[in-house]
């Protein structure tokens, strides 16, 4: 087993801190659950810590957009020790609400906290979309996805804002798209609701530059423990242990 | 101090699109556009430029310090809190400046401005009236109002004084129904003695505190009264369960699990908060019995919910609403908003979402459960002990849910709309969050001797009961209020959402501040518990109460109920058989699309169904994902296969034919579903949910009978009843009208499986397997059906034919079958019958099936397929499977096979009585739903 730990970033309101730990430590990675607060009051260091996902959930209630708050306390209190984290190449996910913080945060697609050049918009169906889809895996280097370029992975969805929103003005690098949602026949898709969001390009998960930063609006960690109904999710965070392992 | 404003328009608002939708579907078609405007009101000194970026995102939302709406475009109606109420973002704002260190900021507020574009100003003030706001705590802000400061403002009454001496019966009568106290005359006669007896005045505080806990709803005053509460909880001492932990004394129920931990089930409906006001009563459903969950043993966490609703139809139209009623569309569409509202931020997964309607639910039927987890060594409470602190946390307390309880104990009239709205409550799910994060970690630190849920009854019944055996005294001033109007004796019994009450050890006191403190959650120290036995508050230095608690738990008068045998006018089912194809046609398509029958996901797929990760099978399977499984499997333990089996069964039709023969059908098909997917009848429990109308001879008989029927079953079976709750207020009256509710019970059960990985679902496997129906099954009974209702009748008789030993002879062959792994898909038959069955498997999987009806018994051949024959199943076995060893000594049938074709075909001697592919048989049973929640 790697002794790199990932930390699981949760708040008030995260709500899927416990099911990713348990997918980073079936893959054979070993993960610690992180309070934000504790972060903001010195009790535990980001530095700490060789990797990061920000997991699912309604950080703050959501209360004045999904992600906002928990993503004002990173950029507001922790702007440092995060910049740091960065310049360090250390992997980190934002999966589903944690994604919505991490383009609030301006930390995808462009690194660079504070800077927004994305947004994660309200479904097109202006619901909560609770479903299972099928994801396909681009070519895009990436730390998360190596050697599954071109597989399909089965995972739910589990959000009401998931539409993806890019603003190429201000971006200094645009966004690689890492997953995009499939049809039965596995092409990218635009048909409701194997594409549950109405996502321009069928954009599911993207990268930043660097292929370390990856938001993915899916939930692996809800395929990956043997129950569950399919076990394709657990391949991210077994290339995420590998990658630390190296 | 300065107020500054800021609003804010969406580039894009897929939101106000849906509600322009949701108008014109109910009628405003006038209405050409809506357009959203939210403004954020700050008081204090602060940079606004710092704020921006936490207020507002401007990759798609557009800010300016006055208003973008042009006037001309349409009336503007703006929604706010009321003055006195502090909005549910505000600490978040508070929080969130504080970080970026604006400090400064010291108030914010929040209103939403919507503009009706087509509609003229009255209209566009009754449409946001009845649809946008919840009165209680929201106003319409006028647009000349001077806003002098934000801050939640407001005087509060004194504690006032009544005397009941000297008062007739008629003016008790009186006094308590202007009172809304709704208290029986005998209650309020054994109040007026007392007052006599201890000689002096009550405090209003003291007197709503006894009505209240009196209340059917609080004292179950209509069971106790025929002898019902203790009739399921002596069956289930009976019973003696290995497997039980803890029966109808806790908050919920609880079963050993593995381990060392314990499975919880509790049930709760919401039926009167949802009929007036459905979002903010279903959203309270769901938290109220999530609280349940919390506050069973020393915390329970919980892993999964459910909502059932029945209400009228939905298709409805508007005219035929009673008076004074919901449109029942829109019970329907608000109850689906807030069930994803809440649970999802609750982070719970939906087990079962199951909607049903029939013309009596004019005051609806809102179910909930609650299923929760917990280690066996924190499965019980302790008692307080003289000197622990009593510990409030969560939420802050207001206005809402004021009179909650005594109104939802007595029936529904037009009036009722109007007089109680302030009884309905406000759900607000991330202060519930944070505690369910926070509760785990206060037992296991040793925090917490007891704790229990603010509900009905608010801080007075919480208190009261924690406190029964020692006493409390309480200081209502440290009682955290989001509404300074407030007093004394709406403090303690305001039923504010999301709060719970903690007896915490006085040495633990500390490192339960500091645990409390960590997870951000509100706690106050609300009182001790003492040795004096009596219920006491103070408040602004004057005595709110001072009650003896042997008075308030042990005077309560229970009234007799008589009870009287109901004539029925039923009728013999006259539906002509189909003689043709295009009359089968006719007759599958009417029952795949019955509300009852047809795909409801597109309500389903609003909650999330797989959060914790624990979930193995949710409630839709299939290979598209949308095929009802009528199962919920969970994997409660990360590294252990074994899963909980949850499964439910609730009909609204059968108890209006034979209210005992319901009673006993509920238990049958929701024990027969988890069998058939593998479950072990013997390692199961059972939660039921009551539904009756207010109590009458006749309702009394029937209730009586309903009771009886299970307790005496559930003993026979072996599989007891854990938990449950009554509701004896299903009567709306109105303009002379009386309806009430049918005789409505809901069975859930709760079960074990070793390995969650061998439980079967019901879509096909493998063209050319035989299906089976294992079970007794009678074509000439179609009485109660799905089908029956299609064609408008109801009938005179149920199949009701297994009693508790040829049942369980059945389930032990189906556990051998299954244990021999010998069947690879099985489902019980139900609403729909075997018809649905064989469409729902054959939808899921792909594949089709081929039905012989020489195989039946001569009779009605649309009771074969329609006829719902509760207990029986149906199953797909390999062609070389032993049938007749297997299934020796109970009948069975084998009903045909199934194809490759996606397609379903009904033959007779040869002869293709009907057919029709599947993806066309999909289309009606998809529509319905879609259409009503659209």
């Amino acid at each position: 087993m790697s002794q790199a730990k990932t930390a699981i970033l949760y708040s008030p309101g995260t709500n899927c801190h416990e099911e990713t730990a348990a997918a980073i430590e079936l893959a054979g990675g070993k993960a610690e659950l992180v309070l934000l607060k504790d972060l903001i009051d010195g009790h535990s260091r980001l530095g700490d810590f060789q990797a990061a996902i920000v997991p699912g959930g309604f950080s703050y209630g959501d209360h004045l957009g999904a992600g906002r708050i928990f993503a004002t306390m990173l950029v507001a209190r922790l702007r440092d020790q995060l910049v740091r984290f960065l310049d360090a190449k250390k992997p980190l996910l934002g999966i589903c609400n944690g994604f919505q913080v991490l383009t609030e945060a301006g930390i995808l697609p462009d690194r660079i906290p504070g800077h927004r050049t994305m947004a994660l918009l309200e479904n097109q169906s202006a619901r909560f979309e609770d479903r299972k889809l099928r994801l396909i895996a681009s070519a895009e280097k990436c730390v998360w996805t190596e050697g599954l370029a071109g597989q399909i992975l089965e995972m739910p969805c589990a959000h009401g804002e998931g539409r993806p929103l890019f603003c190429s003005a201000g971006t200094s690098s645009p966004a690689r798209v890492v997953f995009r949602y499939g049809d039965e026949k596995g092409q990218p898709t635009m048909e409701y609701p194997s594409n549950p969001n109405g996502s321009p390009d069928a954009v599911a998960g993207i990268s930043d530059e660097t292929g370390l930063v990856l938001g993915l609006m899916p939930h692996p960690e809800r395929t990956s423990l043997p129950a569950q109904y399919s076990q394709d999710g657990l391949k991210i965070f077994q290339n995420l242990v590998r990658w630390l392992e190296r | 101090m300065a107020i500054h404003s800021i609003y804010t328009l969406s580039k894009d608002d897929p939101e106000a699109r849906n509600w322009l939708s949701f108008f014109h579907r109910r009628g405003h078609t006038r209405l050409t556009n809506l357009i959203i405007e939210r403004v954020f009101w700050l008081e204090g000194s602060f940079d606004l430029g710092k704020l921006m970026p936490l207020l507002v995102n401007t990759l798609y939302q557009v800010p300016a310090e006055r208003s973008q709406l042009d006037p001309r475009q349409g009336p503007i109606v703006e929604i706010a809190y009321r003055p006195a109420v502090t909005d549910p973002e505000t600490p978040s704002i508070l929080a969130g400046a504080h970080a970026l260190g604006e400090t400064g900021l010291e108030f914010a507020r929040l209103s939403r401005r919507y503009q009706f574009c087509g509609l003229d100003e009255s209209e566009a003030k009754a449409v946001a009236a009845r649809f946008l706001y919840n009165k209680v705590v929201e106003r319409i802000r006028d647009q000349h109002e001077v806003v002098l400061t934000l801050r939640p403002s407001g005087k509060p009454d004194p504690v006032g004084e009544v005397s009941l001496r000297n008062l007739s019966d008629a003016e008790l009568g009186a006094l308590s129904h202007a009172r809304s106290w709704y208290a029986p005359l005998s209650q309020m006669k054994v109040i007026q003695a007392h007052e006599q007896e201890r000689g002096r005045p009550y405090t209003d505080a003291e007197i709503e505190i006894l009505v209240q806990s009196w209340s059917d709803h609080c004292y179950h005053t209509t069971w106790k009264s025929l002898g019902l509460l203790k009739k399921l909880s002596e069956a289930t001492r009976r019973i003696n369960h290995p497997l039980v932990v803890s029966s109808f004394t806790d908050n919920a129920g609880g079963m050993e699990f593995v381990a060392d931990w314990v499975i919880t089930i509790k049930g709760e409906t919401h039926n009167f908060p949802s009929s007036i006001a459905p979002f903010g009563g279903i959203a309270t459903k769901h938290g109220g019995v999530i609280r349940d969950t919390l506050g069973f043993g020393k915390g329970a966490y919980p892993i999964g919910g459910t909502t059932v609703m029945g209400t009228m139809d939905p298709r409805m139209p508007d005219d035929e609403v009673p008076v004074g009623a919901l449109p029942p569309e829109l019970i329907v569409s608000e109850s689906i908003r807030a069930t994803a509202y809440y649970t999802n931020p609750m982070g719970i997964p939906m087990m079962h979402p199951l909607y049903r309607c029939h013309p009596g639910y004019a005051k609806c039927f809102a179910l909930g459960h609650s299923l929760g987890l917990i280690p066996k060594k924190y499965a019980q409470k302790d008692p307080p002990r003289p000197g622990d602190i009593a510990l409030l946390i969560g939420g802050e307390t207001g206005r809402d849910g004021i009179h909650g309880a005594t109104a939802s104990s007595t029936g529904m009239t037009g009036e009722t709309l109007k007089k109680e709205s302030a009884a309905v409550q406000i759900g607000h799910p991330i202060t519930e969050r944070r505690f369910t994060t926070a509760i785990p970690i206060l037992r296991d630190q040793g925090c917490i001797r007891s704790i229990t849920d603010l509900g009905a009854g608010g801080i007075s019944c919480a208190a009261g009961e924690m406190g029964a055996e020692t006493g409390v005294q309480l200081d209502l001033d440290a009682v955290p209020l989001k509404d300074q109007s407030l007093t004394a004796w709406e403090i303690l019994l305001s039923e504010s959402q999301e709060r719970m009450l903690i007896a915490v050890p006085p040495e633990k006191l500390a490192e339960a501040q500091s645990i409390l403190r960590r997870f951000e959650v509100t706690y106050s120290i609300l009182g001790r518990f003492t040795d004096t036995a009596r219920l006491e508050a103070t408040w602004k230095g004057q005595q709110v109460t001072n009650l003896k608690m042997g008075f308030l738990w042990s005077a309560c008068p229970i009234d007799s109920t008589a009870t009287a045998q109901p004539q029925r006018k039923l009728q013999p089912v006259s539906i002509a058989e189909p003689r043709t194809r295009d009359a089968w046609a006719e007759a599958v398509h009417r029952v795949l699309s019955h509300y009852h029958c047809a795909d409801q996901s597109a309500a389903g797929t609003r909650f999330d169904t797989t959060i914790q990760g624990r979930t193995a099978v949710g409630p839709y399977g299939g290979r598209n994902h949308r095929m009802p499984t009528n199962l919920y499997v969970s994997a409660p333990l990360r590294d252990k296969p074994n899963g909980v089996i949850t499964t439910l069964a609730f009909n609204p039709f059968y108890g209006e034919i034979n209210p005992g023969a319901m009673a006993r059908l509920m238990m049958f098909e929701a024990i027969t579903k988890a069998v058939v997917a593998g479950a072990d009848y013997r390692q199961m429990v059972l939660c039921d949910n009551f539904y009756t109308p207010r109590v009458r001879p006749d309702v009394a008989w029937e209730l009586t009978r309903m009771v009886e029927t299970i307790s005496s079953l559930s003993v026979e079976l072996g599989v007891p009843f854990i938990s449950g709750k009554d509701s004896s207020s299903g009567t709306f009256e109105a303009g002379g009208r009386r309806i009430d509710v049918p005789p409505t019970l809901a069975v859930a059960t709760v079960g074990r499986v070793e390995n969650v990985k061998q439980v079967i679902t019901k879509d096909f496997k493998r063209p050319g397997n035989r299906l089976v129906l294992v079970g007794r099954c009678d074509p000439e009974v179609v009485g109660g059906t799905v089908y029956a209702d299609c064609f408008g009748e109801r009938g005179d008789s149920l199949f009701d034919a297994y009693d508790a030993t040829t049942i369980r002879a059945q389930w032990d062959r189906l556990l051998k079958l299954h244990s021999a792994r010998q069947y690879v898909s099985g489902s019980a038959i139900a609403e729909g019958g075997i018809l649905l069955r064989l469409f729902e498997a054959a939808f899921g999987s792909g594949l089709g099936a081929r039905v012989e009806l020489d195989a039946i018994p001569p009779g009605r051949r649309d009771g074969l397929l329609f006829g719902e024959f509760i207990g029986s199943c149906l199953i797909e076995v390999s062609p070389d499977c032993e049938l007749s060893s297997h299934l020796a000594g109970i009948p069975y049938r084998v009903l045909g096979e199934v194809t490759e074709e996606p397609r379903l075909t009904v033959t007779e001697r040869g002869a293709v009585v009907w057919e029709e592919a599947v993806a066309q048989l999909a289309e009606s049973w998809s529509k319905t739903f879609r259409e009503v929640v659209k």
